[in-house]
């Protein structure tokens, strides 16, 4: 029991850190593995909850995840390495106010909402894997799969929408100019 | 215990796989020349390039060679012969994985030279490519076991081995493992002919010599999945399990070692278009015929 | 060995008494892991007969690997510069072996120096094991350091190019801080100084740290290269406009914010739409993709390449001192490495020519079977090439091994080495994966000019690198076909011609196309001469070869033109 408080204290602690370092470096890449890592470090805690599959399905998510984010930070912000110390903050007063509310949120749910009774015991992990398929695939399968569609859609539709329209002046003009 | 005994078999099969690399290149089978490499790495410089990222530089091999020992920490040597048996060991594997290619951004970006780095982001740009031909046929691995327990999916192949039960899935499993380890003729992060080394471009000295122990673990881990998920594990006569464990690890490695060294390497866009257009669906009906077959088949 | 080895002041040092024993083994190892580096390339190598690997070193693809700087031949001005900064890259303990060669000027003596042979090179190779297994060249007792390794340092903002200064501070349109850079030296062709301050970021030096000669920063000249190589590109891009860009930065620089869409406006967008970061990053002289001696500089968009341009740094320069006759032959031929049986015969010929001598039919068929078994060792050294830029290992060790072979061979042992050359060939058919990675690339722009060789013979087909390939595995039969009619190859020999004068021309079909040479003769001396080879043409190809591709497919496409740097004219 000891422990596991220590652990979950430890990877909270290095997940906060982590969190931390994405706003104060100026590198774009250090920042998104650094919410690589700090998510990461939320994965070890739901190890050390005892919730084997989640810890590791959010271990291994969130590696391609943030990956992919830093490959777009680097593709579209100007100054990648954070060479420049560029100052990329802005609305201070309204972001200060917004993170302290939010937290303070999020502190008063986590005191003052019911979480019922402590379970003495978990389930072993191949029971949870097991509870969490029969979950996914019975009661909640239509908001996963709502959810997993709309995330889809999203992507393809944002794409879709970064891609510049080439109308038919538009060729036209390029190829007046070459 | 079996943490040590399992670190020595992996330590072992590196070397075994280090010789035959040597052998491949030189033509001599000269069973010093893994130590000797790895002493005269020791004794060179290890050289920071100027302007380098310094976390990433230094944390990159060290990375690699971690989640290449934790992917191996998870697959059965023998039915008692494993370090962490996991409830979700079948998953965990893929979670340790998805670290190599943090470990290449890392390295890529770490020393800030422009080889590096598109060798870096180049793998990043694979990962779709590889990682579904990793995931699926796993995947349909675990639904012939109905386990993530990769104990479980070895005892599932007692009768029938997975590589005769799904020989679709081994053939997109052991392509897909190659390009995750990078090797040729999937070398594309650490081409010497179009990258001058990429990712492993810039580093020299002891730094180095962690990085190629890295690269040699990551081959032995992912031929050892090969021989956990597809080739019946630690199943076979005669022999004592770990001995066919070894065996046929060591012989999926050298196979991937072979094939590289007969094969040019493949086109960045075929690649992302075979595995896209033609790996994913096959994996995918790979996984309909399993279900089928695991389903109709008592 | 032609010089006794001496060792430097560089050599013999020990490190630390307390680790004597680690130490020891350490220099063993290091004495039994010998790596090198081979300057201008392994392709040179081979063709002067050298078996590297036969000696048990290692051949790298980077100067952090190596341990050894194997320096072959004679190194142009423009070669001993970027050799000082792969020296300079290099690990320590690292040594010099020279062979056939003078040590550049910026670079420390030479730790062997012997022949151009096989020989020479096996034991200067044996010479090194022994003094490095005694625990010599373990440290350096200085840095090493040359001129060329100093550059000045500018300063200059990631976001707006043009604001360039000598000091570190803060951007007067934007308030972010300057980086720190290289003023790198100009390199345009047809510019003559770098008005705003040109940065290709050239060589990067300072005490140890370096990059390649062949490899460069790329994160701390963001957005400046696009602007900078619009301005001196060979395209002349000029309409790129940097006010629009200016203004964005003006408008917001007050805020201290800015917004992304605004300032990407106007600069230039790669083929997909979207305004990344344009990296210029040289490939070369000493790259293990391209032949040695060949620089490509490619303006990369992630792993795409915008536009390129290849140079040669080790060409032959056509002005120079009236020589004698005999010398003549001797300076072209020994300028080709990579064909010099062709320029010799070429030489030989232009200079028969302008004495009036007849052509003798036994010894032009003697130099023809000669000429044909150059091109076949030639097009064997090209596949060796195409492996490493592969990574295709097997197709490398078995064409040099073939080439090896075939460099000196008779005629019947030529007629010999028939079946293993076909065999070559239908195993690369067979090979998966080779088709489809030269299929389609590096296919030649309609209404190219200036085709010669396998690359204009392969042009009447679809023209691209596969073809390229079949056309010299062809001609390797072919050669083979004329070799058993023509009889025992002869290395030409010029005539005795005494103090004649004249004007003479002749052509040869040289493996990489055809060569002419026009030279005037006065009393036996060449008077002056001019050279015309199909690589200084094929050179012209690159960029629109390589505009538009993905990084490997460009390579490829440079490799299949198999260019000779040293076959380029300037």
């Amino acid at each position: 029991m000891f422990a596991q408080a220590f652990f979950v204290a430890v990877f909270g602690l290095a997940a906060i850190g982590f969190g931390v370092a994405v706003f104060s470096t100026a590198s774009m890449v250090r920042s998104a593995l650094a919410l690589l890592f700090s998510q990461t470090a939320v994965g070890c805690m739901f190890l050390a909850l005892q919730t084997e599959f989640l810890g590791v399905l959010q271990i291994m998510m969130m590696a391609t995840e943030m990956s992919i984010m830093a490959i777009f930070m680097v593709m579209f912000m100007m100054d990648p390495g954070g060479l420049g110390g560029m100052d990329m903050t802005h609305q201070k007063r309204f972001s200060l106010g917004a993170g302290v509310l939010a937290g303070g949120t999020a502190v008063a749910v986590a005191l003052l909402a019911d979480w019922g009774p402590v379970t003495a015991q978990a389930p072993d992990a191949a029971m949870q894997t097991r509870a969490l398929g029969m979950e996914l695939l019975g009661r909640s399968m239509m908001i996963f799969e709502t959810a997993g569609v709309t995330i889809l859609t999203a992507m393809i539709a944002a794409t879709a929408v970064a891609i510049p329209v080439h109308t038919l002046a538009g060729n036209g003009d390029k190829g007046a100019s070459e | 215990m079996n943490f040590a005994v399992v670190l020595l078999a992996l330590l072992g099969s590196v070397w075994v796989l280090a010789v035959v690399e040597g052998w491949t290149t030189t033509g001599h089978l000269r069973p010093a020349a893994p130590l000797l490499s790895g002493l005269a790495h020791l004794g060179r410089e290890s050289i920071v390039p100027r302007t380098p990222d310094r976390v990433f530089f230094e944390a990159a091999p060290v990375l690699l060679l971690i989640v290449a020992v934790l992917g191996a920490a998870v697959l059965p040597l023998a039915p008692t012969l494993v370090i962490a048996d996991l409830a979700t060991g079948a998953l965990f594997i893929n979670a340790a994985l998805a670290y190599v290619l943090v470990a290449l951004i890392m390295g890529g970006w770490g020393p800030n030279g422009a080889y590096a780095m598109i060798g870096g982001w180049r793998f990043l740009g694979q990962l779709i490519a590889y990682s579904m031909l990793i995931v699926m046929p796993i995947t349909a691995a675990a639904m012939r076991a109905e386990s993530l327990l990769n104990s479980a999916i070895v005892t599932s192949q007692a009768g029938l081995w997975n590589i005769v039960y799904q020989p679709l899935g081994f053939v997109l499993f052991f392509i897909a493992a190659t390009a995750l380890a990078f090797r040729s003729p999937f070398d594309l992060p650490t081409a010497a002919g179009e990258l001058a080394g990429g990712v492993e471009a810039e580093y020299t000295g002891a730094r180095l010599a962690v990085l190629r122990l890295a690269r040699l673990v990551l081959v032995i881990t992912l031929a050892s999945a090969t021989t956990v998920f597809y080739l019946g594990g630690w199943h076979g006569p005669l022999l004592p399990p770990w001995a066919w464990s070894l065996v046929k690890t060591l012989t999926v490695s050298s196979s991937m070692l072979l094939a590289g060294h007969h094969l040019p390497r493949i086109r960045e866009a075929d690649l992302l278009g075979w595995c896209w257009k033609l790996g994913i669906p096959l994996a995918l009906l790979n996984i309909f015929v399993v279900g089928l077959l695991v389903l109709v088949v008592p | 060995m032609t010089s006794d080895p001496v060792m430097t002041s560089t050599g013999a040092r020990q490190r630390q008494k307390r680790f004597a024993i680690l130490q020891k083994w350490i220099s063993r190892a290091l004495a039994h892991n010998l790596s090198c580096l081979i300057v201008p390339g392994p392709d040179v190598a081979l063709a002067h007969g050298l078996d590297v690997m036969a000696t048990g070193m290692r051949i790298t693809a980077t100067p952090r690997d190596a341990g050894v700087l194997l320096i072959i031949g004679e190194l142009s001005e423009k070669m001993s510069e970027a050799v000082t900064v792969l020296y300079a890259q290099m690990p320590r303990p690292r040594a010099i072996l020279l062979l056939g060669g003078q040590t550049p000027s910026s670079l420390p003596s030479a730790d062997v120096s012997a022949g151009l042979s096989q020989e020479a090179l096996t034991d200067a190779t044996e010479w090194l094991r022994r003094a490095l297994a005694e625990g010599a060249f373990a440290t350096s007792p200085e840095d090493f350091d040359a001129s060329v390794l100093h550059a000045r340092i500018e300063y200059v903002c990631p976001m707006h190019p043009e604001v360039v200064q000598d000091e570190p501070g803060s951007c007067p349109k934007c308030g972010m801080d300057l980086v720190a850079r290289e003023a790198g030296k100009d390199e345009c062709a047809g510019e003559t100084t770098a008005e705003h301050g040109h940065h290709h970021d050239h060589e990067h030096h300072h005490g140890h740290e370096h990059h390649h000669g062949d490899e460069h920063h790329a994160h701390d000249h963001h957005h400046s290269h696009d602007h900078e190589h619009h301005r001196c590109g060979a395209h002349g891009h000029s309409e790129h406009d940097h006010s629009g860009h200016d203004h964005a930065g003006h408008d917001h620089g007050a805020m201290g914010f800015m917004s992304m869409v605004e300032v990407t406006r106007d600069l230039p967008r790669s083929a997909d739409g979207l305004a990344m970061d344009w990296i210029e990053v040289p490939f070369g002289p000493v790259f293990p993709g391209l032949p040695g001696g060949l620089k490509l500089t490619l303006t990369l968009d992630g792993d795409g390449v915008t536009e390129g341009q290849a140079t040669s740094l080790v060409g032959m320069a056509t002005e120079g001192d009236e020589v004698d006759a005999g010398t003549f032959v001797e300076h072209l031929a020994s300028a080709m490495p990579l064909a010099p049986v062709s320029y010799r015969l070429l030489a030989c010929l232009a200079i028969e020519r302008a004495t009036g001598l007849e052509d003798d039919p036994a010894t032009a068929r003697a130099r023809a079977s000669a000429l044909e078994r150059e091109r076949i060792a030639s097009h064997l050294g090209w596949l060796a090439q195409l492996g490493r830029q592969l990574g295709f290992a097997w197709l490398t060790h078995r064409a040099s091994a073939l080439h090896l072979d075939i460099r000196h061979a008779s005629q019947p042992q030529l007629i010999e080495l028939g079946p293993a050359l076909q065999a070559l060939a239908t195993r690369l058919g067979r090979t998966p994966l080779l088709k489809a990675r030269l299929k389609g690339t590096g296919v030649l722009p309609a209404g190219s000019s200036g085709l010669r060789g396998p690359v204009a013979l392969a042009a009447d087909e679809a023209g691209d690198a596969w073809t390229r390939l079949w056309q010299r595995l062809a001609e390797i039969t072919a050669s083979l076909d004329v070799i058993k009619t023509t009889g025992e190859p002869e290395l030409p020999v010029l005539r005795n011609i005494g103090h004649v004068s004249g004007v003479g021309e002749a052509t040869v079909e040289t493996p990489r196309g055809l060569a002419q040479l026009s030279l005037k003769l006065e009393h036996g001396r060449i008077k002056s001469y001019t050279l015309d080879t199909a690589c200084s043409h094929h050179i012209g190809l690159v960029a629109k070869l390589v505009e538009g591709r993905e990084l490997g497919d460009a390579l490829v496409a440079v490799g299949s033109l198999d260019l000779s740097p040293w076959e380029v004219i300037s």
